[in-house]
């Protein structure tokens, strides 16, 4: 849209009646702080001094019903609105590329009900997600949806990238522990999907909105299944020759137990983070596996886990590896022990099942560093399932091009050969992070005629495309 | 111009979300810049050519420095090291929030934030071995308190001075425009007075100046020659001594660690012995002792009284979801902050209060 002054102060009071002169700010501050994401691109441009890409307008809407109102007048003007949670995200999601609005729901914070009959909670999308599991374990429930992003991110951010946690293997990514959302179109319409996902009534609306990214609507409340604390959790780590190894008895765990941790990683990873983090000295293939539940259940489970190790030749490392990992879980990602700027990384996840796995990381490792000298590469599969694994491939590049112009250029060509190499061999364009503005552009490779689907769903509830715009290849 | 160890931290927490879920003031009003990634952000940002103006200032001063991010960062970073610096920029470009500009001209005017004549207090003595550091918060907003304590050292037969014109600790004017010369003397002028009056033991009733003046003082070579104790750790040794023996009472109540006592100084138990040894049944709130979500401060209250007010509901919000109705505090502060917004079926107490009662 294009507006002069005296147009930009009718729409600010225009937004100003529906949530308040308090909760619109065009302050420079702002602007420039909700320019800047976890996106490698936002934080490198922002590192070179570069202005972020910057709204207009932030709003801070504290209901579903003012949010309808900021649509219906978004769509009127033809104004894009970006939805944004905690920031955190990876994919550049929430960045406001189109300009516009940027709708933090961080006030739409609050609990609405603890359900312990049924076991669920349900709470406004903006809280921290690390506050609802904190309002479980007050009761002695957790969510079980524990990523690395817990503190981070808020509930709708892991709904809107399909988010996932470390106890995944066992209870699930957020699309299965998700029951029920309230949801305001971009038309302006609140709806709610079905009281309960299970049921032989069309397809899970839910599934259609989760892992929508803002471009479809803005999920505003959401319902979630609580667990009962593990009366026993038992962590073990192994050592294999290689990651071979590791993915054949990875594979045989899951297709006969349900373990709540299991975590692979590459002889590259061993050797690097690992042994950085939780001292394991051994070259080869860590695995770090976690069972949990009743104890009796849980003892029997983990003699059936050191069998299928040693078939594979692998070592029992014991369980204080295991736990020392899971003490240092969030301490990876710390600054002075994450990657940073000015290194130039990436993390490529991708998902497949276990006959196209193994050739997805070789594929995606060969193409990388044949391709980029000077790029290093490592990987682990950190979420499980019956069928096949996901790989959390990252590139690493210590010295890219100082010019932030060919530093994205570059940036976007090893993006592109890394996951291109995983799509040609049968993985998913990304498991966990999300497209956002970072994948964009390859949705319409994975998908083929596909896309189709969700450009119709795209056409027909946000016919203005003011949703979030240039995210999720819509 | 910020300084290298600045600079370092900057750096750090610019690009990092990990403690974003502690900030008191950003959980409560949900601004992405009321998280301490933000203020980083924008203060390597003028790093890089941003100018530094009266709205990235302002920003600077939407914040408790309560401490919640540096408790939790695990590789050392501490955002209230360039908050306050930043702040000190503000002062030196002319750049403060107006209600900033008016606590200092308080503060330069009568020696504390209110910017009234302080109300004087006598001791049992005019010299004794223990001298109560009243502070500016209870001797000015809660005299209920400073009587309390006063008949509980009295009670225990505990001979105590106060300074006839007690000085201000700096602690106030340090939050306010960083820690410069200005505030080094006005610590200076009050170790001093502390000094002349020749006591061997500091009783400090305000943990925001306890921590002061065992932690900055020190640093800014203004001794004190005498031991400094939270007003909280002497009362709970005068019970442990047998020299209090409080009746019981019966009731549950819960308590808010403030953060400067609980992060800072590291001390939860003794507040907790005292609740203890009047056999009131504590539920804690789920945050608690170094966890503990911070409800504001008087100062914050005094330049931005609709942020004090948020960070208030916030802690309440806690203390609401225990079954105690009655928070039990000890700060001058949070009796101040939290006492302005109690909610209709909740009351909150003064633990000197409540303990003199029962003594």
């Amino acid at each position: 849209m294009k507006c002069n002054a005296f147009m930009n102060d009718m729409v600010r009071s225009e937004l100003e009646d529906i949530v308040g002169v308090e909760h619109v700010s065009t302050r420079e501050s702002d602007k420039i702080t909700y320019g800047v994401d976890y996106f490698w691109i936002s934080r490198m441009w922002a590192d070179k001094g570069q202005r972020p890409p910057q709204a207009d307008y932030i709003l801070h809407p504290g209901t579903a019903q003012e949010i309808s109102k900021i649509l219906k007048v978004a769509n009127y003007y033809k104004i894009p609105v970006h939805t944004w949670g905690g920031g955190s995200g990876s994919q550049g999601g929430a960045l406001p590329m189109a300009g516009g609005i940027i709708l933090d729901m961080k006030r739409m914070n609050k609990l609405i009900e603890f359900d312990e009959e049924s076991r669920t909670i349900t709470a406004e999308t903006g809280m921290i997600f690390q506050q609802l599991e904190w309002l479980a374990n007050e009761h002695g429930y957790s969510t079980m949806h524990i990523p690395s992003c817990l503190t981070c991110g808020t509930i709708g951010g892991a709904l809107a990238h399909r988010g996932i946690g470390i106890m995944s293997t066992k209870y699930g990514k957020i699309d299965d522990m998700c029951i029920n959302m309230e949801i305001v179109l971009p038309n302006g319409d609140i709806m709610n999907t079905l009281p309960v996902p299970k049921h032989a009534a069309g397809p899970d609306l839910n599934q259609i909105f989760i892992g929508s990214e803002g471009t479809l609507g803005i999920i505003t409340k959401a319902t979630f299944k609580l667990f009962e604390q593990p009366e026993n959790r038992q962590f073990r780590g192994f050592m294999f020759p290689n990651m071979t190894a590791g993915l054949s008895a990875g594979r045989d765990i899951m297709q006969k137990l349900k373990p709540s941790i299991l975590r692979l990683y590459d002889e590259a990873e061993t050797i690097s983070i690992i042994k950085k983090i939780i001292g394991v000295e051994k070259k080869g293939s860590f695995m770090n596996l976690a069972l949990e539940g009743d104890k009796r259940i849980v003892d029997i489970e983990m003699e059936i886990v050191r069998d299928i190790v040693a078939k594979y030749d692998g070592e029992d490392m014991g369980f204080e590896y295991g736990e020392k990992w899971y003490e240092n879980r969030i301490t990876f990602f710390y600054p002075g022990n994450i990657m940073e700027i000015p290194q130039m990384f990436g993390t490529m996840d991708t998902v497949a099942d276990f006959k196209n796995i193994e050739k997805i990381y070789w594929a995606m490792k060969n193409a990388i560093e044949s391709n980029f000298p000077g790029v290093r590469f490592i990987a682990h599969c950190s979420h499980w399932y019956e069928w096949g694994t996901m790989i959390y491939d990252r590139f690493i590049m210590d010295n890219p091009p100082q010019d932030p112009e060919e530093a994205i250029r570059l940036h976007n060509q090893i993006w592109n050969t890394g996951v291109r190499a995983a799509m040609e061999n049968g993985g998913v364009i990304n498991d966990h992070h999300g497209i956002g503005l970072k994948l964009s552009r390859l949705m319409k490779e994975q998908y083929g005629p596909a896309m189709q689907v969700l450009e119709g769903l795209k056409k027909t509830l946000d016919p203005n495309g003011i949703m979030n715009p240039y995210k999720l290849g819509l | 111009m910020m300084s290298q160890n600045s600079k370092k931290h900057t750096e750090a927490c610019r690009f990092c979300w990990m403690c974003r879920h502690l900030c008191p003031v950003g959980l409560t009003t949900g601004r992405e810049v009321n998280t301490p990634r933000a203020k980083a952000l924008l203060l390597s940002m003028v790093d890089r050519g941003e100018k530094f103006d009266k709205d990235i200032a302002q920003a600077m001063y939407e914040c408790v420095l309560c401490g919640s991010c540096t408790n939790d960062c695990v590789t050392g970073f501490d955002p209230t090291i360039f908050i306050r610096e930043a702040r000190t920029m503000a002062a030196v470009e002319d750049l403060l929030p107006k209600a900033v500009e008016e606590i200092i001209t308080n503060i330069s005017n009568t020696g504390n934030i209110y910017g009234v004549q302080k109300p004087k207090y006598t001791g049992t003595a005019a010299k004794a071995e223990v001298l109560l550091y009243i502070g500016e918060v209870a001797a000015c907003k809660q005299p209920t308190l400073v009587t309390a304590i006063m008949s509980l050292l009295k009670k225990a037969d505990i001979p105590f001075t106060v300074l006839e014109e007690e000085p201000a600790s700096a602690t106030f004017l340090g939050d306010l425009i960083g820690f410069v010369e200005e505030v080094r003397i006005q610590a200076k002028d009050c170790a001093n007075a502390i000094n002349t009056s020749g006591a061997k033991t500091v009783v400090v009733l305000d943990s925001y100046e306890a921590t002061t003046m065992k932690q900055r003082y020190p640093e800014w070579n203004c001794t004190i020659n005498a031991d400094v104790v939270t007003a909280t750790s002497f009362i709970a040794g005068l019970i442990e001594e047998g020299k209090l023996v409080p009746k019981k009472i019966t009731g549950e109540v819960t308590y808010h660690d403030d953060s400067r006592l609980a992060r800072d100084l590291d001390e939860h138990e003794p507040v907790r012995n005292i609740i203890k040894a009047m056999g009131l049944n504590l539920q804690e709130m789920f945050l608690n002792r170094r966890m503990a979500k911070c409800c504001g401060s008087e100062l914050l209250k005094a330049y931005a009284p609709e942020l004090a007010a948020l960070t208030a509901e916030g802690r309440w919000e806690d203390v609401n979801r225990t079954t105690a109705d009655t928070l039990v505090v000890v700060s001058p502060q949070v009796m101040n902050v939290m006492g302005a917004k109690v909610p209709s079926a909740k009351q909150i107490k003064d633990l000197y209060v409540l303990l003199d009662q029962a003594c």
